[in-house]
């Protein structure tokens, strides 16, 4: 049984109630009408992955933003779903690389029901797919001033100490860095951020000169931090964020966990509906 | 040398980077390409290349499919193919390796070991078989 997760995020409630509706009317005309519930301030996104679990409900669908699919994921607590994603938000990160660009896609996706089996990151008991940022907040970066960006980009640094997969430790002075698992150019062939290689990436940027952060403000908000020179990249399973303690990582913004913290992969745990169109 | 290695000797494929103000302890372990441009204090492992550039310090053995070294290295080196010293290198240990290139300027103290098949006198990389004649040197 499918069973539809509805999430009004920040949308204006008339469009959320017309996406809706459209929503309903594609669901019974491809076949796939489960059960549909919708957030409400009473009934959280936990709530309603509860009731789906005892329903007998084996596919979870998140209809909203990238923010409503994130949340699910993190709060599955370990039970078993396979997962799909409708957005009904425009230019969704997830969708892109699912292959889910509009709710007729996302519909349509659902009903063919092509899985893939990819990697799931945990920290500290919850799990996401895409990736965490900490110092540099891609999310923030484009939405900020060109002289607000810079003075962020080429402005304190921290000594970050970080163990990489039980194995070493790395010391680091920089402006923060990223652990991606999937990011919007996430490919099978791609080396960084392959969600199905069964590794975490980490990336971490260096002291930035003004001159740097200007030349490459553009990438770092795209969180490809591999394009500015003398950025980090690890390759490993499993990430233990050891200092400054209290420092926070982040998901779109949303503080996930703070300094000590540990990130581990679990390969290809997942099993995602993915569409034609995915990047991976 | 094959292609590969030569493209990534630019660095470009590198699947771990160590930035240059990075310091790490302990046993730095890939299974692919690895670049070094900061400190490492522990043993490097990789199948693949290892790329050590100039500035780059490495206090401990490095094992590795092939290696390029244009920093500083203080411990063993065993290599399986290609080891490359560039004139900036720095070596304080004992070297093994297939092939051999050191570029001038490049400062060496340990032994070496060749384990590459031996170049036979004609140039074709074989031996002489037992009864076989050397051909005449013109």
């Amino acid at each position: 049984m499918y069973y539809y997760i509805l999430d009004q995020g920040n949308l204006p409630l008339e469009k959320f109630e017309k996406l809706q509706t459209e929503l309903q009317g594609l669901l019974a005309e491809f076949n796939i009408a489960g059960e549909t519930a919708r957030v409400t301030p009473l009934r959280s996104i936990a709530d309603l992955i509860d009731t789906a679990s005892q329903r007998g409900a084996k596919t979870l669908v998140a209809c909203g933003s990238d923010d409503t699919f994130n949340v699910m994921l993190s709060q599955l607590r370990g039970r078993d779903f396979t997962l799909g994603f409708i957005p009904l938000v425009d230019g969704s990160m997830l969708g892109k690389i699912l292959g889910v660009d509009n709710l007729f896609t996302g519909v349509k996706t659902i009903a063919a029901r092509r899985l893939e089996k990819i990697d799931l990151a945990r920290i500290a008991g919850s799990y996401f797919i895409s990736f965490l940022e900490f110092g540099v907040l891609s999310h923030q970066l484009k939405h900020i001033s060109l002289w607000q960006k810079l003075k962020q980009l080429s402005g304190d640094t921290r000594v970050f100490k970080i163990r990489i997969d039980d194995s070493y430790i790395v010391n680091l002075e920089g402006q923060g860095g990223l652990v991606a698992n999937i990011r919007l150019t996430s490919g099978k062939n791609q080396t960084i951020a392959n969600p199905t290689d069964g590794n975490l990436d980490l990336l971490m940027l260096e002291r930035l000169s003004k001159t740097q952060a200007l030349t490459y403000r553009g990438a770092i908000a795209d969180g490809l931090l591999e394009k500015v020179p003398n950025t980090t990249v690890i390759k490993c399973k499993k990430i233990e964020f050891l200092e400054p303690r209290g420092f926070s990582l982040t998901m779109l913004g949303r503080v996930v966990a703070k300094f000590p913290a540990t990130v581990e992969i679990i390969p290809q745990r997942l099993r995602m509906i993915v569409g034609k169109n995915r990047t991976f | 040398m094959d292609k590969s290695f030569v493209d990534d000797n630019a660095g470009q494929q590198a699947e771990t980077v160590v930035g240059p103000s990075v310091k790490i302890q302990g046993d730095l372990n890939s299974e692919g390409n690895i670049r070094i441009e900061g400190q490492v204090t522990g043993k490097v492992k990789t199948s693949q290349g290892v790329f050590v550039n100039q500035g780059a310090k490495i206090a401990a053995d490095v094992l590795a499919g092939n290696a390029v070294v244009g920093g500083e290295i203080q411990g063993n080196l065993k290599i399986s193919g290609h080891l490359i010293l560039q004139s900036t290198a720095k070596i304080s240990g004992d070297i093994a390796c297939q092939i051999l290139r050191v570029e001038d300027g490049a400062q060496f103290t340990g032994k070496c070991t060749m384990n590459g098949a031996p170049v036979g006198p004609n140039g074709n990389g074989k031996r002489p078989g037992r009864g076989e004649e050397l051909e005449p040197e013109e």
